[in-house]
């Protein structure tokens, strides 16, 4: 990774900056992180590109409104030059203005269309009245069968008829929830003194002013006077009801009703044609639409990196700052030739420079779609510090292993295989596919990490010898049972014995064991025996340890490439050393007896074999006692060694709590004098010296560069750096007593984490403990329960059974207990791993690329 | 300390969310950029980087501050209207008090419309969604005072507020001032009570920034009325009576006849003496009712420090307010280049 300067002619910029966005290996740098976003250079483009964009969004909703399908490009389309910009911005404002014309005249004749709708409701609803009405009003012989609503519109009419006073009436169309409203306010306004009759249209209706679909009541209202109507026509107003004339005459009412009839066909007929041009220009605009707004973004992405460059006036070129890695800087300069001959004969090519700086590059790994999903592990604790060791690709092997040490069962191992394998196998087609579902994205995002997972699970369900909680009995088991039938029937169980030194009925015994262990894994024999768990506990835990101790150690070592990468000599003596030490002299040994006891003890001396545990606490306390046989020592001369050992191990405890602090003081002190001797020795040149320091600072500090301030990566090296030191060694000073206050905290955090680290890789055991028993129960207590029935019910009873187990095992067992065994993994690499080197203080590369740029926003956003 | 302990099992999350919300608002260094924006479209531009989002990218060009009028206000009350969806009792009494003062608003804007001759189509849009209510449209078959209060009012929350102006009066211009002032009376102590029967810290923070807007409102119908023909005893009768002038500062306040009088009285309370002593008349000063808003502001700001209580949805209200006024401030300046005053808003961080 290098900080580099790149020098552009603005006629090119765009176009190698294009270039570079389709590479995408290069991140910029905000050069005028002081100036308001819209203060920049490039801000009008920028603006031209939104305003573009507002278009195409607009273009969008519309289609979208009409449900055309929108179709993806086959191919990436390059940035268009700035002169297509115009042609592209041309084109939308056309597209633009159209579609907004024919959404007027659509909206115009819409809106007679839904008037015209509503006044043939409404004349149909009040002929339905004024039928009544005039039913009321025809002899009263049929009186006693009208209910009481006509009464009143009789009495209506027979007032009106009294007073020889005609009746005015005013109707209308109202939205149905502002009804109720509506028709209290009439009757508080006019005192009672006006008749309301509804109907409610059945369908919904189309609102003439808002387009939105509501359901509505068409009303008559009837009132005498002048004044009344004023009122009533003011309310009507002021609820929006729309009023609409209706003649009073019965023959003019239906002559209306057909002339409405008629226009409403005419509009139809006009509203397809509208329609249907409508869809024309939409389609068209359908197949392009997506390029186009790729186009637009890419533009908008380049005027956004061109307002972070440099404007230099005075040599009229731009000057942009990047980070670019060392390996790709010949591409990069290909790309940026390229980009001056696109632009048409720039007579100047752009100059890349690399720059000499202090501050800290960010963090760029190149990885594949397989490597990826294990450095998302890793960055999510924490990016690599710049050149620090990356644990992704040990996280690869180590992560699905202590995974599947957890989890291990061959069968549920093989579902998680086959479901990976599909994710990976299918990887292009379901890559698209329900990207907006988180919890897929994330099953997806691991696909290669489960599939892993999955083909180690089945592996350490092998050692295990476990299936479905059942073992598979292969290769034959190495134990026979040969007790008689009487024996058998005398006893509620039996025991097999590899030496039956106790029995003496002799030839029977001997030939249980064949001799030969089972060839892989656990003995299927143990599937019976009613110590199967006291027997793997004890292996398990073993096992844990030695894959716990093993890892940290292994941690300790790339804390030592670290060391040896940044040249931080005093550390591998003052840190590495002694942590090593510590490890080695308590738990390397315990390994070591691990492995003792496993090889010298055989069946004929296992009653009175020493204990471990005993021994390590034993070991610590300084306590030898014979009394009970386990407490036995293993080997002569056990005591003076191991006393030794701790006293090794007690030795780091200071070693690496004073080393760095003091050493640090001794450099401080010796910085100090050897400024002192060349200021005093050399005073004539010092100016000189400071002058050229100037020089290399100052452009440096303009560019606001973050000079390196942090104590423990400034090494010896940095130390007598004497361009640095007249700057730090203030600083130092200050800083002595946080050195003391951290080292402490780093010595008892390693110190006691050793130990607590170590039990806490127990949890391989618990947790393949927890699965395995959790399994069996479900075995037991569901299927087995269908197995164990004879005859036809058996076999239906399984089938009954089959479904609760397989969705329990699965959910269970695989999400629940995968999920847990997932989280156990990864908290073992972040806590227990990677604290023993890992320090994760990077930021990570971001590059420009327009692939990125288009990934994480998807297009229909 | 129950209250405390159960406040966040209903009204928590509307908490959250109105702080949320809280921390949206304009920074002074937001401010600083937009002061300097040239147009419209820069404003855009950089309300397009704040909490304001992409709410003016689908405008097309060019922009005019009644647009962007309108979408801050319609921004703000989405998020009231939200706050107010997702409320329980008696949170959501309380956001429904809010919202009665933008009722009075609105009938008075009605009413004065009418009485100017517009049309109602006219004027419905301009009334603030607040405070829109079913009848409001009907508001203009109304004549008398008498004629509002049976057709359109009774129905609505503000129907006990209306007791005391029902007359047979035709209505007029001044007329409607009275109205508009009594039922703001009846309504604020009407709040203010209602605030000190919830208690707890609502009461203690919402009664203190009510108290503050009673007085404000004594003062400024006081000053308002020199030169109209209202007595001291009508006027004594518009002045709400749950803030700190009440009783003793009110009873001076209704025997004084000009500026300085009123000053005089405002002496007497510390917090409202230094707002007068900082205002001034001449063109460079600020004006009373600017040191009444930052005032408010004031009060709002320090609602939100403290936790588990109801006067943030008010104070919160009140701050977007204010800053939508502050923003249409800016782009009115800038729109008629008139930037000499542009600085005359209102910070609130």
């Amino acid at each position: 990774m290098t900080l580099c300067q790149l020098f552009l002619q603005p006629d090119a910029a765009y176009s190698c900056i294009s270039e570079l966005g389709e590479l995408g290996i290069v991140q910029f740098r905000d050069l005028n992180p002081n100036v308001n976003s819209f203060q920049r250079k490039y801000v009008n483009e920028v603006r031209r590109c939104e305003e573009m964009e507002r278009k195409l969004r607009f273009l969008e909703t519309e289609i979208k409104k009409d449900e055309l399908p929108i179709y993806d490009p086959e191919d990436n389309p390059d940035a268009p030059k700035p002169r297509e910009m115009i042609d592209l911005e041309a084109t939308f404002e056309k597209l633009d203005h159209e579609l907004k014309e024919i959404n007027t005249n659509a909206d115009a004749l819409l809106r007679n269309f839904n008037e015209l709708t509503e006044l043939k409701h409404n004349l149909t609803m009040t002929q339905g009245f004024f039928d009544d009405a005039e039913m009321a009003f025809t002899p009263a012989h049929n009186r006693n069968q009208r209910d009481s609503d006509d009464d009143q519109v009789q009495l209506l009419y027979e007032y009106s008829m009294i007073s020889h006073n005609k009746l005015g009436f005013i109707t209308g169309v109202v939205p149905r929830e502002r009804m109720v409203a509506f028709e209290r306010m009439l009757w508080r306004v006019c005192r009672g003194n006006v008749f309301l009759r509804q109907a409610e249209i059945p369908e919904l209706i189309e609102d003439p002013v808002s387009g939105e679909k509501l359901h509505k009541t068409v009303f008559v209202v009837f009132f005498q006077g002048e004044q009344l109507k004023n009122r009533v026509q003011k309310i009507c107003e002021g609820f929006r009801a729309n009023i609409y004339p209706c003649p009073e005459n019965p023959h003019e009412r239906r002559e209306l009703a057909m002339g409405v009839m008629t226009r409403l066909e005419d509009l139809t007929v006009v509203l397809s044609q509208t329609q249907d041009h409508r869809q024309r220009v939409l389609a068209a605009t359908s197949r392009n639409l997506r390029t186009w707004q790729i186009k637009v973004k890419k533009i908008k992405a380049i005027y956004h990196t061109m307002n972070m460059f440099n404007n230099d006036v005075a040599r009229k070129c731009l000057i942009a700052e990047c980070w670019a890695p060392v390996s790709e800087l010949d591409r990069i300069q290909l790309a940026l030739r390229k980009g001056s001959e696109a632009s048409g004969g720039g007579t100047v090519s752009s100059v890349l420079n690399r720059m000499v700086t202090r501050e800290q590059p960010p963090t760029h790994h190149k990885l594949n779609k397989f490597t990826q999903g294990f450095q998302n592990l890793v960055d999510a604790y924490g990016v690599a510090t710049y050149r620090e060791i990356n644990p992704m690709p040990f996280v690869l092997i180590t992560f699905p292993f202590l995974f599947a040490v957890m989890f291990g069962d061959a069968g549920h191992g093989i579902l998680v295989t086959i479901f990976a394998l599909w994710m990976v196998l299918k990887e292009r087609s379901l890559k698209d596919k329900w990207r907006n579902q988180e919890v897929w994205t994330i099953f997806f995002g691991g696909r290669y990490i489960i599939l892993l997972m999955g083909i180690f699970s089945i592996y350490t369900g092998i050692i295990y010898n476990d299936v479905f909680s059942k073992s598979l009995n292969i290769f034959g088991s190495s134990w026979r049972v040969r007790f008689g039938d009487d024996t058998l029937a005398k006893h509620d169980s039996v025991i097999l014995e590899p030496t039956p030194f106790n029995y003496t009925r002799s030839a029977d015994y001997r030939q249980m064991f064949s001799g030969t262990p089972y060839p892989i894994g656990l003995d299927p024999v143990w599937q019976l025996a009613d110590n199967k768990i006291t027997y793997t506990n004890s292996v398990k835990m073993k096992f844990a340890i030695i894959i716990g101790i093993t890892q940290m150690g292994f941690g300790l070592f790339l804390s030592l490439w670290n060391h040896l990468h940044f040249n931080h000599r005093h550390a591998i003596y003052l840190e590495f050393l002694p942590q090593i030490i510590f490890l080695a002299c308590i738990f390397f040994y315990l390994i070591i007896l691990i492995f003792y006891k496993w090889t010298s003890f055989d069946g004929s001396k296992a009653t009175d074999a020493p204990s471990l545990l005993i021994h390590l606490i034993n070991m610590i306390l300084f306590s030898y006692k014979t009394d009970p046989p386990s407490a036995a020592v293993f080997y002569t001369g056990q005591k003076q060694f191991q006393t030794f050992l701790i006293l090794l191990a007690v030795l780091c405890v200071p070693w690496m709590l004073l080393g760095k602090p003091v050493y640090r003081i001794i450099m401080n002190k010796r910085r100090a004098n050897y400024s002192t001797v060349t200021n005093h020795a050399a005073g004539n040149d010092s100016d000189v010296e400071e002058q050229h320091q100037e020089e290399f600072h100052d452009p440096a500090e303009k560019r606001g560069v973050v000079l390196d301030a942090d104590v423990r990566d400034t090494d010896t090296e940095d130390m007598l750096d004497d361009e640095h030191s007249h700057q730090q060694h203030h600083q130092h000073e200050v800083e002595m007593s946080e050195v003391w206050v951290e080292q402490g905290i780093h010595t008892i955090e390693y110190f006691l984490g050793c130990i607590s680290h170590t039990a806490s890789y127990l949890r391989l055991w618990a947790l393949s403990l927890a699965h395995a028993q959790l399994s069996e129960v479900l075995w037991h207590m569901i299927l087995h329960l269908g197995l164990s029935m004879n005859g036809y019910g058996g076999a239906i009873a399984s089938f009954f059974v089959f479904m609760p187990w397989s969705s329990l095992t699965v959910f269970i067992l695989l999400l629940m207990e995968g999920l847990s065994a997932f989280l156990h993994a990864l908290r073992l690499h972040w806590v227990e791993f990677q604290s023993k080197f890992y320090k994760g203080e990077g930021y990570p590369f971001v590059p420009f690329s327009f692939r990125l740029l288009l990934d994480e926003a998807p297009v229909e956003a | 300390m129950k209250d405390d302990l159960l406040f966040n099992l209903d009204h928590g999350y509307a908490e959250g969310l109105c702080r949320g919300f809280k921390s949206g608002i304009l920074k002074a260094a937001d401010y600083h950029n937009l002061v300097q924006c040239e147009t419209l479209e820069d404003l855009r531009l950089h309300l397009q980087s704040t909490d304001y989002g992409n709410f003016l990218a689908n405008e097309a060009s060019p922009l005019t501050v009644n647009v962007i009028d309108d979408r801050l206000r319609e921004k703000t009350v989405q998020e009231f209207q939200h706050l107010r969806n997702v409320s329980y009792e008696p949170l959501s009494t309380f956001l429904d008090y809010i919202t009665y003062a933008y009722m009075i608003d609105n009938i008075i804007l009605l009413i004065t419309g009418t009485l100017h001759q517009r049309a109602i189509g006219d004027l419905l849009p301009r009334c603030h969604p607040l405070g829109s209510f079913e009848q409001l449209g009907a508001i203009t078959v109304a004549d008398t005072p008498a004629q509002l209060y049976t057709a359109v009012l009774v129905d609505t929350p503000l129907a006990p507020y209306f007791i005391d102006c029902i007359s047979e009066h035709d209505l007029d211009e001044l007329n409607v001032e009275i109205i508009r002032s009594t039922l703001y009376k009846a309504y604020l102590e009407d709040f203010y009570n209602f605030c000190k029967k919830l208690g707890g810290i609502t009461a203690e923070v919402m009664c203190e920034i009510l108290a503050f807007e009673a007085d404000r409102r004594a003062f400024m119908i006081t000053i308002n009325s020199f030169d109209t023909g209202l007595t001291q005893d009508e006027r004594a009768k518009l002045y709400p009576t749950c803030g700190h002038l009440h009783p003793d500062g009110l009873q001076e306040l209704r025997r004084t006849d000009n500026y300085d009088a009123v000053r005089d009285v405002a002496s007497r309370y510390p917090q409202y003496k230094i707002l007068f002593e900082g205002s001034g008349t001449n063109s460079g000063d600020k004006t009373i009712e600017d040191k009444f808003f930052e005032h408010e502001v004031k009060l709002n700001m320090n609602a939100f420090l403290r936790q588990f209580h109801f006067g943030i949805f008010y104070a919160y209200l009140k701050l977007k307010e204010q800053e939508n006024r502050n923003i249409i401030w800016i782009a009115e300046c800038i729109a008629q280049k008139h930037r000499a005053r542009i600085d005359n808003y209102i910070p609130i961080f």
